[in-house]
């Protein structure tokens, strides 16, 4: 889950890392005390988690009160690149003379957090990897060591900072790897970091994003992820302990396992369908889960078919059965369902959703499951 | 021979006696896996499917030289349970939780390594070597024994594929899945270099799907192995920017996309098929020779 910037820079507060004054606002009536409070110049920044908010017109320069009140207006309750702006942060202008790039991420191969540093911020680290190699310095941490102040310093030394530059971003990156472990982040970024005209270092952009996986632990941050997602059947699937992904087809699919759910949606596509979403829906299948996934999908007025693709996992596949066949029953559902499932006792399951009145196919492959998907959509 | 594990493996049951550890346990003792104990704290000295169970790891080692360990605890302790696993002296831990926050898991793979200790997973479903031991959640019905070995980053994948080549009479050494994780404890290439070395292995597939450069790292090794190699990469049609499930399975801008792994894939000489199914002709046409 990522936070927004103005989120990400309270912990960066809290971890002493400076970060420009700013407030954040959340109602028009909230937006002149603001001002006043920041002063002027100001930068205006809708609050969306994703990035490309400056070239998506997301921030704006304002000089004057009335400047300011106007762009944050406008901002606030605007859509910006799919989301719809809730809070606006206003901060103070930087006079700012140079910009670094800060970063602690995940090596997914050395499994290892990495810390990174360059002196060429304000873009991607991928376009500085790419455009500016020398300028970028990287370090992997064994987690049981940490990572020190010293290895900041040699890594500033290296890109050549000296004086009190050296130590102030030194300190500022150990902070940041501290920020890292303590909310279980999978990044923490900051990029810029501002160095003033006067030497001084401030966090211009924060960017931060929690482990979803770890989220039960980080109660301090009161996330809802529900809460946080645009789409309201996205919501629901988290409520009810799904994944969901909006596709722009009209054939619903439910997929138990990552892998077969996409290669279930690559097959329909080869089969010249479209599918609406994918779903999948975790090793730990529940007749209640089958039951509510089901339920999110039918829903989506979209759809002219339910394919559903399960392999039976940690629990047994009549579960699943009997919660497709309930959800078909109850929700008196009025386009097609086809199931294929495998598993322990799957000739239960088949007879469970037989007797429902819903079509099974019993082939392993899911290449006739869908050929014969498209012949019932088909013939409706 | 097979890799990892055979009929001669001494597996502990963490978390035996709970909904899904009992479950699974039984599964596995009726494949003819050798379930030498379990373990739930505040259990010890009780037995289930003729099972003692033990207070901790530790016992269950000196009692029964238990050498691998499977996990069915809560993902919040995982970790707790793997660093368990490691102190006792078990050699090989298949971590099947899903959702187990990222940090432990480079943690607790960071304390195994330095100790020699392998983890598979997490969000595993296990590795079966059929005809000999399952030690996992996989349904037994699909596989049957041979000579392809199967890696796979997803599960229920795994099960289509080897379910396939089962019906088309292609039997396999190893199936194992390394997990839909982002970090996790052995790699592709790393189960790779195990199939190389294995006798009774004499193709292998590769079951990849969009993210991550783990295809592209075992694209490296295939270079040198001199047994042939198939793959089927799953998300041509996932959109970029979404997780699809894993938590590894996402494109980011260049990175992870299918295009990129079938190329690296087919420059190293492996075959890839465009369909599941489509494993069973290039398998068998790899037989023929």
């Amino acid at each position: 889950m990522r936070l927004l910037e103005y989120e990400a820079k309270e912990l960066f507060r809290n971890f002493g890392i400076p970060v420009p004054n700013g407030a954040v606002v959340k109602s028009p009536a909230e937006i002149a005390l603001a001002i006043e409070r920041v002063g002027l110049p100001l930068v205006v920044k809708a609050q969306v988690p994703v990035g490309g908010r400056g070239k998506a017109g997301g921030i704006k320069l304002a000089y004057s009160f009335e400047e300011a009140v106007r762009e944050a207006e406008n901002l606030l309750y605007s859509s910006l690149k799919g989301h719809t702006v809730r809070y606006v942060l206003l901060e103070k202008q930087l006079k700012i003379a140079k910009e670094y790039y800060l970063g602690v991420t995940i090596d997914q191969s050395a499994g290892k957090p990495v810390v990174m540093l360059s002196t060429e911020g304000g873009m991607d680290v991928e376009e500085i990897a790419k455009k500016k190699p020398e300028s970028l310095i990287s370090k992997r941490v064994e987690m049981s060591r940490g990572f020190y102040e010293f290895e900041a310093r040699g890594m500033c030394k290296q890109l050549g900072l000296e004086g009190s530059l050296l130590v102030k971003v030194s300190e500022t990156l150990r902070k940041l790897y501290e920020v890292f472990i303590k909310y279980d982040a999978i990044i923490a970024e900051i990029n810029p970091l501002a160095i003033t005209e006067n030497g001084e270092v401030f966090a211009a952009d924060a960017k931060i994003e929690i482990d979803d996986d770890a989220l039960f632990r980080q109660t301090s941050l009161n996330i809802k992820p529900e809460e946080r997602v645009e789409d309201p059947l996205k919501a629901e699937a988290i409520k009810i302990g799904v994944t969901y992904v909006r596709l722009d087809g009209d054939i619903g699919v439910i997929g138990s396992g990552a892998g077969l759910t996409m290669a279930t949606i690559d097959i329909i596509n080869d089969f010249g369908g479209k599918a609406s979403n994918f779903l999948e829906t975790g090793g730990g299948i529940t007749e209640q889960l089958m039951y509510n996934a089901v339920k999110l999908l039918v829903k989506d007025e979209r759809l002219k078919a339910l394919f559903i693709n399960l392999y039976g996992g940690i629990n047994p596949m009549v579960q699943a059965a009997n919660g497709i066949a309930k959800a078909y029953r109850e929700l008196k559902v009025t386009i097609p369902i086809l199931v294929k499932l495998v598993g322990n006792e799957q000739e239960k399951a088949w007879e469970i959703l037989e007797n429902a009145g819903i079509p099974v196919i019993k082939s392993i492959r899911t290449e006739d499951a869908v050929e014969r998907l498209m012949k019932i959509i088909e013939g409706f | 021979m097979g890799i990892l594990v055979d009929e001669n493996t001494k597996v502990v049951v963490q978390g035996i006696t709970g909904r899904v550890g009992s479950i699974q346990a039984k599964l596995m003792l009726d494949y003819g896996t050798k379930i030498v104990a379990g373990v739930t704290p505040g259990k010890g000295g009780t037995f289930i499917h003729n099972v003692p169970v033990y207070d901790t790891v530790e016992e269950a080692v000196a009692k029964t030289g238990a050498d691998t360990s499977i996990l069915f605890v809560p993902a919040a302790f995982a970790k707790d349970a793997v660093i368990e696993a490691v102190d006792a002296g078990i050699k090989l831990i298949v971590a099947i939780p899903e959702h187990v926050p990222v940090h432990d898991t480079m943690r607790m793979i960071e304390y195994a390594k330095r100790r020699n200790v392998k983890i598979i997973g997490p969000t595993t479903p296990g590795v079966i070597s059929p005809g000999k031991t399952k030690i996992g959640i996989m349904p037994a019905s699909v596989f049957s024994e041979g000579s392809v070995g199967i890696v796979s980053r997803s599960g229920t994948l795994l099960y289509e594929i080897a379910g396939n080549l089962s019906l088309a009479g292609i039997g396999q050494s190893t199936c194992l899945g390394i997990g839909g994780d982002p970090v996790v404890g052995t790699s592709l290439t790393e189960v790779l270099q195990m199939f190389q070395e294995d006798d009774q292995t004499k193709a292998v597939v590769i079951v990849g799907e969009i993210g991550g450069v783990q295809e592209e790292e075992a694209a490296h090794f295939i270079k040198q192995m001199n047994k042939p190699v198939v793959a089927y990469i799953a998300g041509r049609s996932a959109p970029p920017g979404q997780r699809m499930g894993h938590a590894g399975a996402i494109i980011l801008g260049e990175r992870g996309t299918v295009e990129s792994k079938i190329n690296a894939l087919r420059e190293a000489g492996v075959k890839v098929a465009n369909r599941p199914a489509d494993i069973v002709g290039i398998v068998e046409d790899i037989i023929k020779k």
